[in-house]
């Protein structure tokens, strides 16, 4: 509880009450991702993004108790299911990470967890492991981008051609060595022509057809998600494919905004918005001071 | 979609009963070996005369498993050596196998080293963390300059030496992955979770947990989960599957933070080994009768052994160090 905070409800003073206030985008895509998570899932929750913290947090107090959290790169393993929160962490060595861990190592030991239990069997036979209770880097993971391209190819390096740059990102931090992680969910923060392009300049992650040509033991990519739609990817090209659609966006909307042809996934799905339960909880239990709300 | 991957979730995850419990993991020896099948890969953590998970190494006998690999910490004690002479072992992969200066050599790994009934994996110390940790990091091997020029690579046909991509000339030895079905520890404490914390050394417990698909601990207690998180920077093995409140489950070997090893039951062990390269297998067998058979339980082991022993490697181990217990240094 913060001074900020109102005493009896947590809220962030002078705000509305907490179930009211329609959803912001970055929070209805933290509760999107907060479904996608299983309960008995083991994730990696690396560099800071606001939206990919809250969101495995809300798992974990919400259905996935028993979720693995690697919070932060340096590397906590967090259960805050029955742990105050008292506000988002602002970095991801946030020293309030160490108070929600059951566990720290170093970071070059993070690389010692990439070996799945059971080897290629992991990605096989997922079920069959699930029983197992060890920690693995990850059965999910958030990959931010520059760039994406339609082969879900994700750009964090820079924009120009043959080394040279006319925009110069973040680089690929780590993102290149996860290549034993089960899904990637390539999560873009703006959704336009200049950012869904139809090949990256630079490639930070490749896509699953580059994955499979490679035989990478992870699956790569199996998801875009941005603030108006979620794509996957079919096809021997494993070409992105409209999965479905944020409340109030719609498919014209999405192909005015995205470089390559929009086609429907087999799987596409209209995208329920929060509800009142998964909004209450992420505002006074995970986001007390209303940062996804700006 | 590939393989695995799941669809999306659309709308609320909804839980008339509210969210699942947190997964409690403690159990005991018997049920962790009645997991373990014949021919699987186990891995025995502490080094020499310290941190081995008696219970479980002695349950696989009790058990009888047959056709099993072995992987020993980077200094194997006489733990190897018992479950050698058990008749468990096919396959060993350890760099040393006996007690320095209480036996340089056990006897049962001489001895059937030097007959072959057991194939032993030639490796050296880092060869066998490279091998653990290709499988942790999920590589098919890891690169090691360590064994060019040594009879080691010629022993060990799985080790492969290869010219360096980097045009220098030189040779590199690939050492593949090493990958247990288990990896058997002992540690200080855990939570009913699963994390395990060190109150002393570690040694290569945590590399074989990493490396293992699956991880059982023996623990001197059971502390609450407040206790772990209180320092997580402690927890040297998170999310074991299996722990098995064990106290004095290091013995006869030390158990750091608590106790010493016990000097006089180890030499005991040596003498009774001792006509194995004779082909007089007696005094192992008598051994294995009173110590492995004979005892149902962790409980009945200890009666064997003795509170005035257990009490006396206390306080040896309390002398030893001054009376630093782990209990007092560590907050507990």
């Amino acid at each position: 509880m913060t001074a900020t905070a109102d005493a009896t409800t947590g809220q962030p003073a002078g705000a509305q009450p907490a179930d009211t206030q329609p959803a912001s985008w970055k929070e209805t895509m933290a509760v999107f991702l907060a479904r996608q998570i299983r309960d008995t899932d083991r994730i990696c929750s690396g560099a800071h993004t606001e939206i990919s913290f809250a969101a495995t947090m809300l798992a974990q107090k919400m259905h996935a108790p028993n979720l693995k959290l690697q919070l932060g790169g340096g590397a906590f393993l967090c259960n805050v299911a029955d742990v105050e929160v008292d506000e988002l962490p602002k970095t991801s060595v946030d020293y309030r990470i160490m108070g929600w861990a059951e566990a720290y190592f170093e970071h070059h030991d993070t690389f010692n967890h990439y070996g799945p239990p059971g080897g290629r069997d992991y990605y096989e036979n997922t079920d069959r492991w699930r029983s197992t209770n060890k920690y693995f880097f990850a059965d999910k993971f958030f990959v931010g981008g520059i760039q994406v391209d339609r082969h879900g190819n994700a750009n964090l390096i820079g924009t120009g051609k043959d080394g040279h740059f006319t925009f110069r990102g973040p680089g690929s931090v780590g993102i290149n060595d996860v290549t034993t992680v089960r899904d990637a969910y390539v999560f873009m923060t703006a959704h336009d022509r200049q950012r869904f392009v139809m090949a990256s300049d630079y490639v930070s992650m490749p896509g699953p057809k580059t994955y499979r040509e490679k035989d990478l033991m992870g699956n790569g990519p199996q998801f875009i998600v941005s603030p108006r739609c979620v794509f996957d990817f079919s096809g021997p090209d494993q070409t992105a494919a409209l999965a479905g659609l944020f409340p109030g966006h719609t498919e014209e909307e999405v192909a005015e905004h995205t470089s390559w042809d929009i086609v429907r996934s087999p799987h596409f799905v209209d995208i329920a918005p929060p509800s009142a339960t998964e909004l209450r909880i992420l505002r006074t239990a995970i986001d007390r001071k209303g940062v996804l709300q700006k | 979609m590939s393989r695995g991957a799941q669809t999306l979730q659309a709308g609320p995850i909804e839980l008339p009963d509210g969210p699942p419990p947190r997964r409690e993991v403690v159990t005991s020896a018997r049920e962790v070996v009645a997991q373990i099948s014949d021919g699987q890969a186990v891995a025995i953590g502490g080094f020499v005369t310290a941190n081995h998970p008696m219970p479980l190494v002695r349950e696989l006998i009790r058990q009888g498993k047959k056709d099993l690999t072995v992987i020993g910490s980077a200094t194997g004690g006489l733990e190897i050596d018992l479950l050698l002479g058990a008749g468990v072992v096919r396959k060993l992969i350890a760099p040393y196998c006996g007690a320095e200066l209480y036996a340089p050599l056990g006897s049962c790994f001489r001895t059937m080293v030097e007959r072959e009934q057991v194939e032993l994996w030639e490796s050296s110390e880092y060869i066998l963390y490279a091998g653990l940790q290709a499988k942790a990091m999920g590589q098919e091997f890891m690169a090691w300059r360590g064994g060019i020029g040594s009879s080691i690579v010629d022993l060990n046909p799985d080790l492969k030496v290869f010219p360096s991509p980097l045009g220098d000339g030189k040779e590199y030895v690939a050492v593949p992955a090493i990958s247990p079905d288990w990896a058997f520890l002992h540690l200080g404490w855990a939570d009913s979770y699963g994390n395990g914390q060190h109150p002393g050394a570690r040694f290569g417990d945590r590399i074989m947990a990493r490396a293992a698909d699956r991880v059982a601990l023996t623990v001197e207690r059971l502390v609450p989960n407040a206790r772990i998180r209180a320092n997580p920077v402690m927890t040297s093995v998170p999310y074991a599957d299996a722990v098995v409140v064990a106290p004095y489950g290091s013995h006869p070997y030390a158990s750091h933070g608590f106790y010493a090893e016990d000097a006089g039951h180890i030499e005991a062990y040596v003498r009774a080994t001792a006509g194995f390269r004779r082909g007089d297998r007696s005094g192992l067998d008598a051994y294995l009768e009173k110590y492995v058979f004979g005892p149902d339980t962790q409980d009945d082991y200890l009666d064997l052994v003795g509170g005035r022993t257990l009490r006396a490697l206390e306080a040896e181990y309390e002398h030893l160090t001054l009376g630093r217990h782990a209990f007092d240094v560590f907050g507990g």
